[in-house]
């Protein structure tokens, strides 16, 4: 026959020998017949020119494998002549005759010429061959009952299945469903699963998974594959703040800082004096902030990411040194220095109680998780707990807390947080009335908890903040450094895509933000004219920080525009700017 | 514990008490022959419509333990109208082992469809449903004596229900349904073990 294509059907070949065909097994365990599958799958001799064994720069793809692969993904997303064709064209079947047969059949519901095609595979496993007989006799089984042919149905049980079938209760189960679909009598006898057979196809699929990987490639294997390249890729990349997991499979994906919050977006300038203190409300919706001028502020954050006054708080005599948003965001508390705590209505604006203790101050304040209590911690150095209406709960006395001081508690209401000795943080257990103790070298300033509660981030004296794990054994895992801190309370805070970065205020008026993981110091955001004395990042988006100053003005920090525009269309990670594809925060007037 | 046999015979036994415990006993396993004989060698009193009933009572029982349920049934029902509808269990056991017949019969056709029109209305009620999937599960096998609900099919298992049919039956005539005899026996027995415990008890503090 002159012009010899490479379609011609293997068959016409000459069988190539099992030896020659050595790329194929990866030396597992099964032993193919001779005669089989794997010539089956070669149209034609492997050692062609350029055709090697394996493909890509390290050698470590097998060809057969990957085309094989591929063939399988172009027929799983529908494109069966493609898939035909790649089998023609590179000579590697991605399925050989046998179980060509064999799926074809089981789509026929030809279940005694299946169960004969199975034996042909050559399974090592007889565990497997019986167990896929098993399934597709079942199959059979209830097929035949679907078609109310009981007595046919009935002859397979018995004939067919009961005799293979070692687990007897499953035996049980197939006879009572005879009876079940002609009279649904039988109350929960048989799962919504049994009384009805499957479909054939999600039989196959099933099949598939129980035979051996190399005989039937499983289903979705190269998504699989690609998956798994593209979250390891992810996990490495210590950038990583995007929303969205808008991965694209042409780069590495790789964020860039242009994922990191590092330009302003909007300098609010409502209050009169230092601000102290803000923190965003859970929901990411509002802003607190407090500050030397004696008021508070709640902030709104609109869709667009742009923040507006709500209210102004006032009513406390001395300057507003903290603030606590209640667990629904519904209410806030704020904290004189030294004075009293002072609860608002967010959306009123109006204070709804004020809590004080005779002859003493309050230095903090916080709520329970349940949103029923506050506590406060006392310039007497106790801690204090009150129910909303003013009614007080509890005080623990004796060195609980100092005269400035941090106080939280965790999400299970169990822990409660405070500094307790100028250079230790007490974490007391409320319910065990257990007591631990974080004990540093220097004297400990302020601590933030991560949202987990599993991390405390502590802030010390010479300008170090360490990261502490206190889930369990206390531990220091991470140290950072880099702000300035020398006479000032100067805060710390997590934020961003699960909190993977820690942000902090410095007296010398930047903000600094870490990748918490590595511990690396990824920027040093200047604008403020004053020392930075807090900064709270976003909860609900990671591309939002603001930062509070003794300049007087709260900065609103977001995506810088040049970066984001400099990077192709088509690489990773970027263009999320608070959630909306394009930028819209231009606006001249904010900046 | 040990009695000293001299002391049995200070108690005075009436004779009549005897024969009418032999009597009852005779009379519960429908040995009516023998119940006539007994009669007339005692000389006592023949109660009127024990013989009939006995009579009825033995047939059915028969032919529930050689698995002829269906007949059974309908004796049943003419002795005795609406007992098997009060007693819905016995209904089920009776009717479970004609299917038990088909099925060691080979009669498998006629075991699915007996069970698909008399079995299964009573799978409604939870408690049967066990029951009734045991049954089914006999369709399974080609060899049912081999399989796991063997003993469904056993002599034993119709012993019991027959059993049950003659003592529901008695107690639907308003007779005792367990035999003086039984009960003396069984009485004994508890009181047996519970003497010897206390004597048990006693030793080993001593």
């Amino acid at each position: 026959m002159g012009g010899v294509e490479d379609e011609e059907p293997a068959t016409k070949r000459t069988k190539v020998s099992f030896e020659e065909l050595r790329g194929l097994s990866n030396g597992s365990s099964f032993i193919e017949p001779v005669s089989a599958s794997s010539s089956d799958l070669m149209a034609r001799p492997l050692a062609s020119e350029g055709d090697k064994e394996v493909v890509g720069s390290k050698g470590i793809i097998k060809r057969v494998e990957f085309v094989r692969i591929i063939a399988n993904a172009l027929y799983s997303l529908g494109y069966k002549k493609s898939c035909a064709h790649l089998e023609e064209e590179s000579g590697i079947r991605l399925h050989s005759s046998v179980i060509n047969v064999f799926m074809q059949q089981i789509l026929d519901g030809n279940w005694d010429g299946s169960v004969s095609t199975l034996l042909k595979i050559g399974l090592s496993d007889e565990r497997i061959v019986l167990s896929a007989s098993l399934q597709i006799l079942e199959q059979k089984f209830f097929e035949l009952l679907d078609a109310e042919k009981v007595m046919d149905a009935l002859k397979t049980l018995r004939t067919e299945i009961a005799p293979l079938c070692i687990n007897k209760s499953r035996v049980r189960e197939l006879s009572s469903c005879i009876i079940a679909p002609s009279q649904c009598n039988l109350v929960g006898s048989c799962s919504q699963d049994t009384v009805r057979s499957k479909s054939r196809s999600k039989l196959l699929l099933e099949l598939r998974k129980l035979l051996s990987p190399t005989v039937m490639i499983p289903e979705d294997r190269l998504e699989h594959l690609v998956e798994q390249a593209l979250l390891l890729q992810r996990n490495a990349c210590i950038f990583h703040n995007s929303l969205d997991n808008e991965m694209s499979l042409y780069t590495d994906h790789l964020c860039g800082r242009d994922q990191i919050p590092s330009q302003t977006l909007q300098i609010l300038q409502e209050h009169k004096d230092e601000v102290w203190f803000l923190q965003f409300s859970h929901n990411g919706k509002y802003l607190a902030s407090s500050s030397n001028d004696r008021s508070a502020i709640i902030w709104e954050v609109d869709v667009n990411g742009g923040v507006s006054l709500k209210h102004r708080l006032f009513g406390h005599q001395k300057p507003v040194c903290a603030a606590s948003w209640s667990p629904d965001d519904h209410e806030l508390l704020t904290c004189g220095l030294e004075e009293v705590i002072r609860r608002w209505d967010v959306s009123s604006g109006e204070c709804l109680h004020v809590y004080e203790k005779a002859g003493i101050g309050l230095v903090s304040c916080g709520w329970f998780p349940d949103g029923k209590w506050i506590f406060s911690g006392v310039n007497d150095k106790s801690i204090c707990m009150w129910q909303l209406d003013g009614r007080e709960l509890q005080c623990w006395k004796g060195q609980r807390t100092l005269r400035i001081s941090d106080l939280e508690i965790t999400n299970d209401g169990k822990q409660i947080i405070s500094i307790c000795r100028e250079n230790a943080i007490l974490l007391l257990n409320r319910e065990a009335n257990t007591e631990r103790l974080i004990e540093e070298d220097q004297t400990v300033t302020t601590f933030s908890l991560s949202r987990d509660n599993r991390f405390l981030l502590v802030n010390l004296l010479d300008q170090e903040i360490h990261l502490w794990n206190i889930d369990g054994d206390l531990k220091l895992v991470a140290k950072y450094k880099g702000h300035k801190r020398t006479r000032f309370v100067i805060r710390s805070c997590f934020g961003g895509l699960a909190q993977a970065f820690i942000a902090s205020g410095s007296e010398d008026s930047q903000v600094y933000i870490w990748h918490r993981g590595s511990g690396e110091l990824i920027e040093a955001l200047p604008g403020h004219s004053g020392a930075v004395n807090c900064v709270s990042w976003n909860p609900v988006n990671p591309h939002m920080l603001a930062s509070a100053s003794d300049d007087h003005t709260i900065r609103i920090w977001g995506l810088n525009e040049l970066r984001m525009k400099r990077k192709d269309t088509h690489s990773n990670g970027v263009h999320y700017c608070n959630g909306v594809p394009e930028r819209s925060l231009k606006g001249s007037h904010w900046l | 514990m040990d009695v000293d046999p001299r002391h049995y015979e200070h108690v005075a036994i009436n004779d009549n008490d005897i024969r009418n415990v032999v009597l009852s006993y005779l009379v519960h396993n429908c040995f009516n022959e023998t119940v006539e004989s007994f009669i007339t060698s005692t000389g006592m009193k023949q109660p009127a419509d024990y013989l009939e009933g006995m009579e009825k009572r033995k047939r059915i029982f028969h032919f529930a333990l050689e698995g002829n349920a269906l007949k059974a049934i309908e004796l049943t029902n003419q002795l005795a109208t609406d007992l098997l509808e009060k007693k819905e269990d016995l209904h089920f056991d009776l009717l479970s082992i004609h299917f038990g017949e088909l099925v060691r019969s080979r009669k498998c056709t006629e075991a699915l469809e007996f069970a698909m029109s008399k079995l299964t209305p009573f799978g409604k009620v939870q408690k049967y449903i066990e029951k009734l999937e045991d049954f089914m599960a006999l369709l399974a096998y080609e060899e049912p004596d081999k399989s796991p609900m063997f003993h469904l099919l056993s002599l034993d298992y119709r012993q019991q229900v027959a059993d049950s049919l003659n003592r529901a039956i008695l107690a639907h005539m308003n007779l005792p349904s367990y035999t003086a005899m039984e009960r003396l026996i069984q009485q004994t027995t508890v009181v047996r073990q519970c003497l010897s415990q206390e004597l048990g008890k006693v030793t080993c503090r001593s």
